[in-house]
């Protein structure tokens, strides 16, 4: 059990560092975010009372099309310096691997979704403050379920011609009943109720955080065989 | 209003005719394959070599 | 063996097909666009029953490396996507004289269009991989995914549907339905089930002559 751990720690603390000294994907993320607000306010217009209607739905756009771009990612890094058969005969259990790579996308993910509630905050002028914690528990959950599936497919099409377009075209599908609770509960934490009157959407969340984690944690052996 | 026949033959006619498409597909699957079986028994498996062919009445008959 | 399936799939389809358009009287509110239920039930049927069966030869792949769980899990999801298809045309068609609207966002349509989507991503991605191997391991790995999600799928659909709108017009309880109604409704499923096992058996037949024929 602690060398699991160990080596799930060594896979984040691994990406945590590449990704200090290049920085490049958690910079990249963030000016994607950006140009994000702008496209949706062009498409949705200057009608306040639209805005506000679909400010949660938009909220998660953002958050998958970020995710996506981040997501897809995540093991194309491995193939391109030449760490995948590396991963392939590391010794021991794979799913450890699938465990870290499944923090780091999380973490990397919150990120970018911190940087956007703020940005949302600041150009639709919104007041968070109240809100924040109800929030940010709707979000974790929503992004521990993206991340989850999204780390197993990522590293299945990582390998595949056309990944780019696999990607999404398998995750969001499969992320549809996710996007139906968290948009719904955003909602709701939004306008300012508590989360007991969502309690149904919380609990679909987090058994599909359940189910997501130990599918990837049974399958990931699997994925990476070869 | 309540006689819509017209929508139950479109959705019975498309019902038809898409799983009609699917039975083609598998024909025509089925089709390439037995091509491909048959004209790999005709063919000989391994190259001939330089030497002249024995007579037709010596050589086992084709399957 | 597939030639007495299709045989008796063939008198079993034309059994319902006369069932459903003849012997089954008009029904009261809905009139006779009703009949397309006798089409649209047993397809939703049939596709989740598919889809069960894309989850068992997923798993039984995985665990065994049995390349025949794979060929009835690769055609079990080309059929099931087939019906999921003819589910949602069907549904629409219904949709549209009895409720004015080819498309309304209820949540048997809903439901089963997330699924049309799912194992189309199944099918690409089997699609894209050249190496056989790979390509059943992965496809293994999203039948899973793709089966354990169908509860998620529905429960979200139907909360996200039934907690603020009217509940939809087209359920009918089973309790309430006209014993004919209901004889017809079975023999349609059984003809659709027959269906079923008729092409998968066909398809998996000529996975393995294709994979024979590669050698």
């Amino acid at each position: 059990m602690l060398t699991f751990a160990r080596r799930t720690f060594i896979v984040v603390w691994k990406d945590l560092l590449v990704e200090r000294r290049s920085k490049e994907t958690l910079n990249a993320l963030f000016f994607f975010a950006l140009l994000l607000l702008f496209v949706f306010q062009f498409a949705v217009g200057p009608d306040r009372e639209r805005l506000a209607g679909t400010l949660p739905g938009l909220l998660w756009l953002a958050f998958i099309l970020s995710g996506l771009l981040g997501l897809g990612r995540t093991f194309v890094v491995e193939r391109e310096n030449d760490c995948w058969e590396a991963l392939l005969l590391a010794p021991g259990d794979k799913s450890a691997i699938y465990i870290g790579k499944l923090a780091g996308n999380l973490l990397l993910m919150l990120v970018v979704e911190a940087i956007l509630v703020v940005l949302f905050g600041f150009f639709f002028n919104l007041d968070l403050g109240a809100v924040l914690p109800a929030l940010a528990v709707v979000i974790g959950l929503g992004t521990v379920a993206f991340a989850a599936v999204g780390t197993l497919f990522a590293a299945m099409t990582a390998q595949v011609r056309a990944r780019e377009l696999l990607f999404p075209v398998l995750l969001l599908p499969v992320q549809a009943p996710v996007l139906l609770a968290t948009v719904k509960a955003t909602e709701a934490v939004l306008l300012g109720e508590p989360l007991g009157s969502v309690a149904h959407w919380l609990k679909l969340l987090a058994a599909a955080d359940v189910v997501y984690v130990a599918v990837g944690v049974l399958t990931f052996d699997f994925v990476l065989e070869g | 209003m309540a006689d819509n026949w017209g929508f139950v033959l479109a959705a019975y006619g498309l019902a038809a005719v898409v799983l009609l498409s699917y039975l083609r597909f598998l024909a025509r699957g089925e089709r390439t394959q037995t091509h491909r079986a048959r004209s790999r028994v005709s063919e000989p498996l391994a190259p001939t070599s330089g030497h002249p062919r024995s007579k037709p009445a010596s050589r086992p008959p084709l399957q | 063996m597939i030639r007495p399936i299709g045989g008796v799939t063939l008198a079993a389809l034309a059994a319902g097909l006369v069932m459903a358009l003849g012997v089954a009287p008009r029904e009261v509110t809905q009139g006779n666009v009703q009949r397309i239920m006798y089409l649209h039930v047993p397809s939703v049927w049939v596709a989740y029953l598919a889809f069960a069966v894309v989850l068992v030869g997923s798993i039984a792949y995985l665990g065994r490396r049995s390349e025949a769980a794979d060929r009835v899990a690769h055609a079990s999801a080309e059929v099931g996507v087939l019906f999921t298809g003819l589910t949602i045309a069907t549904g629409s068609i219904w949709g549209k004289p009895t409720w004015g609207t080819w498309w309304t966002w209820d949540a048997r349509l809903t439901s089963v269009s997330i699924l049309f989507v799912m194992y189309l991503g199944y099918l690409l991605l089997r699609g894209m991989i050249e190496d056989r191997e790979r390509g059943a391991r992965y496809a293994a790995v999203v039948g899973i995914v793709a089966a354990f999600n169908i509860p998620l799928v529905h429960f979200s659909v139907y909360w996200w549907r039934t907690l603020h709108q009217p509940p939809s017009l087209m359920k009918p309880g089973p309790g309430t339905m006209p014993e004919v109604i209901v004889a017809a409704l079975l023999v349609n499923f059984a003809a659709f089930s027959l269906l079923y096992v008729y092409f998968v058996a066909r398809r998996v037949r000529l996975l393995r002559r294709e994979a024979e024929a590669v050698g």
